[in-house]
């Protein structure tokens, strides 16, 4: 398919980057709002006010998220009240939006919703007390950091790509050093940021030489590109330096993004400074879009170079990815232990979990059944998103009666608060994977399609 | 103009990345930092302008070219700029210091 033949722009691709834009608009209400009437009002009732009021948004943009899935399904016969050219995109030839840069598939119709329900429970999280001053900027960035979420999953061409991780971790900068008064937040925020535009510089290098060795930024083109003229054959990166170099910029890039060892020294910096309902939102928003990302980069448009055809263990980033993972498990899990603070705890634990979503990713690589396989990532993504979120709720709890997160801190729950220490109780168990919990079948049904794999000789 | 060929742009280009990488590790100032940031952000533009003006684009070339994700990435640049200068500013308050090693509240 050459991207450029659909050179069209319809009104399809509006509707379809409808949450995106609904998103980004309520953003700015909630900004003018607080600017404009909210001038010179106590802080707890511009928190509330403003914050009932993001929730709103938050409710208007799932309605609009909403839209293309039930369509697609024709849910309550409502496909004939929408928009008949987007409801039917299976149907289209051209799956791609705007000459070809973005996707609007069913992976972003189930991931918007996600994403604002998420967002959601955030913005609930961020009301229950008063960390900042400024509250119209910072449900404001939260917001636009969802839009940089949303187009990061939506993303097929490299600087789109780009753009979108930009958008989201530029807002989460800000956003983690939004407790101007405590040292730590702003201290963290200052180390996230750092550490992120240095992993954005290497990852825009990488992405240069793609663009120097294959002659196109995107996914598809990519990947037509990479397979040579005759065979169609997976090259693997044996002896093409250039190719390696730009592999392993971007895996740099990404591993910062996702916090593999041995690029995670931001995460328990950003993640014990920031507020906690901004960890909450880099812990998983943010982790699910990139690995997203990640995961169409290096398949759908790098996937010649995943190793030789006739061996998995030839060189190539398959051997690179599963390095990372081996890292990220053992040394997450074993700096956690050692760990007095909860947030930083949290902190290497999802480091833990990027390098088994890492195995995931491998796993799809070497796979025969690549909707299978991705889909168990996805699902692992999911539930790991849900379980860290409430973790994280209970933080914010933690924060707001106590205003410290230590371990310590939390002695006693069972006997004041037995709900939410048993909350706390099933979302742990839940994370480190426990039956009958979600975490559990994430685990599951991850590592049965690592160890399924059809074995490809070597 | 054609008379330069790419390598020499690709080795400039790798030149001051490297210089910039270097800058980053080395360097105690957070602006220096920031600087040094930009350079290894520039070197990828360099990088992108040379293939674009060199290379012969493939049949399916998609709808961004090199110069263009050039432009892009210099407003990128600048908000990065903007948002880090405010972030040393935050931190210079709070320190009364630009000196990255003092910023040493979080560790473990």
């Amino acid at each position: 398919m050459s991207p450029n033949a659909a050179a069209s722009l319809n009104f399809r691709d509006f509707y379809v980057l409808a949450p995106e834009m609904a998103l980004a608009a309520w953003g700015l209400l909630v900004l003018m709002v607080d600017v404009g009437l909210l001038r010179g009002k106590p802080n707890a009732q511009r928190r509330m006010t403003v914050g009932w009021l993001s929730l709103a948004g938050v409710v208007v943009s799932l309605v609009v998220a909403m839209l293309p899935l039930l369509g697609r399904y024709n849910i309550g016969g409502i496909a004939k009240y929408l928009p008949s050219i987007g409801t039917d995109s299976s149907k289209l030839a051209d799956p791609y939006l705007f000459f070809g840069t973005l996707s609007g598939d069913l992976l972003n119709e189930l991931f918007n919703p996600l994403y604002i329900v998420l967002l959601g429970l955030v913005v609930g999280m961020s009301m229950s007390w008063s960390f900042t001053d400024d509250w119209g900027e910072y449900f404001a960035l939260l917001f636009w950091s969802t839009v940089g979420m949303m187009f990061l999953t939506a993303a097929e061409e490299l600087l789109t790509l780009f753009l979108a991780l930009e958008t989201m971790t530029i807002c989460l900068y800000l956003c983690t050093a939004f407790e101007k008064t405590r040292h730590r937040s702003v201290e963290g925020g200052l180390k996230y940021f750092v550490y992120g535009s240095v992993s954005s510089a290497l990852f825009l290098f990488g992405l240069s030489l793609i663009y120097g060795l294959t002659g196109s930024t995107q996914f598809s083109a990519i990947r037509q590109a990479l397979y040579p003229e005759s065979g169609g054959d997976m090259t693997g990166l044996s002896g093409n330096i250039a190719a390696a170099t730009a592999v392993l910029l971007m895996l740099v890039g990404f591993g910062f993004k996702v916090a593999a060892v041995p690029f995670h020294q931001w995460a328990p910096d950003a993640y014990e400074g920031a507020p906690a309902p901004v960890t909450a939102w880099i812990a998983t928003g943010s982790k699910m879009a990139s690995f997203v990302a990640l995961m169409k980069v290096l398949l759908n448009a790098l996937g010649p170079w995943e190793s030789r055809a006739d061996s998995v263990t030839s060189p190539g980033w398959i051997g690179l990815v599963v390095v990372l993972s081996a890292a990220s498990m053992t040394y997450g899990n074993f700096a956690a232990l050692a760990q007095r603070n909860f947030k930083r705890m949290l902190a290497y634990s999802s480091i833990a979990h990027a390098g088994y979503m890492l195995v995931g990713v491998a796993a799809v690589g070497v796979s025969e059944r690549h909707e299978e396989s991705a889909g168990s990532v996805l699902f692992y993504l999911v539930t790991y998103a849900f379980s860290n979120l409430g973790a994280f709720a209970i933080a914010s709890w933690l924060a707001r009666d106590t205003g410290r997160d230590d371990i310590e801190d939390l002695n006693g729950l069972g006997s004041q608060h037995p709900a939410l220490a048993t909350c706390l109780t099933l979302l742990m168990l839940s994370l480190i994977g426990m039956p009958p919990l979600a975490g559990f079948f994430g685990k599951l049904y991850m590592f049965m399609e690592a160890l399924n794999e059809t074995q490809r000789a070597g | 103009m054609k008379d330069i060929p790419l390598n020499w742009f690709l080795y400039f280009a790798a030149a001051s990345f490297s210089i910039g990488l270097i800058g980053v590790l080395v360097r105690r100032n957070a602006i220096a930092v920031l600087m040094a940031i930009e350079i290894m952000l520039n070197a990828a533009n360099i990088n992108l302008v040379a293939f674009w003006r060199y290379g012969t684009p493939p049949q399916a070339e998609g709808p961004v070219t090199g110069v263009m994700v050039a432009i892009f990435v210099i407003t990128i640049a600048a908000a990065e700029v903007a948002v880090g200068i405010g972030l040393i500013l935050l931190c210079y308050r709070r320190w009364n210091a630009a000196d990255v090693d003092r910023y040493d509240s979080l560790s473990g």
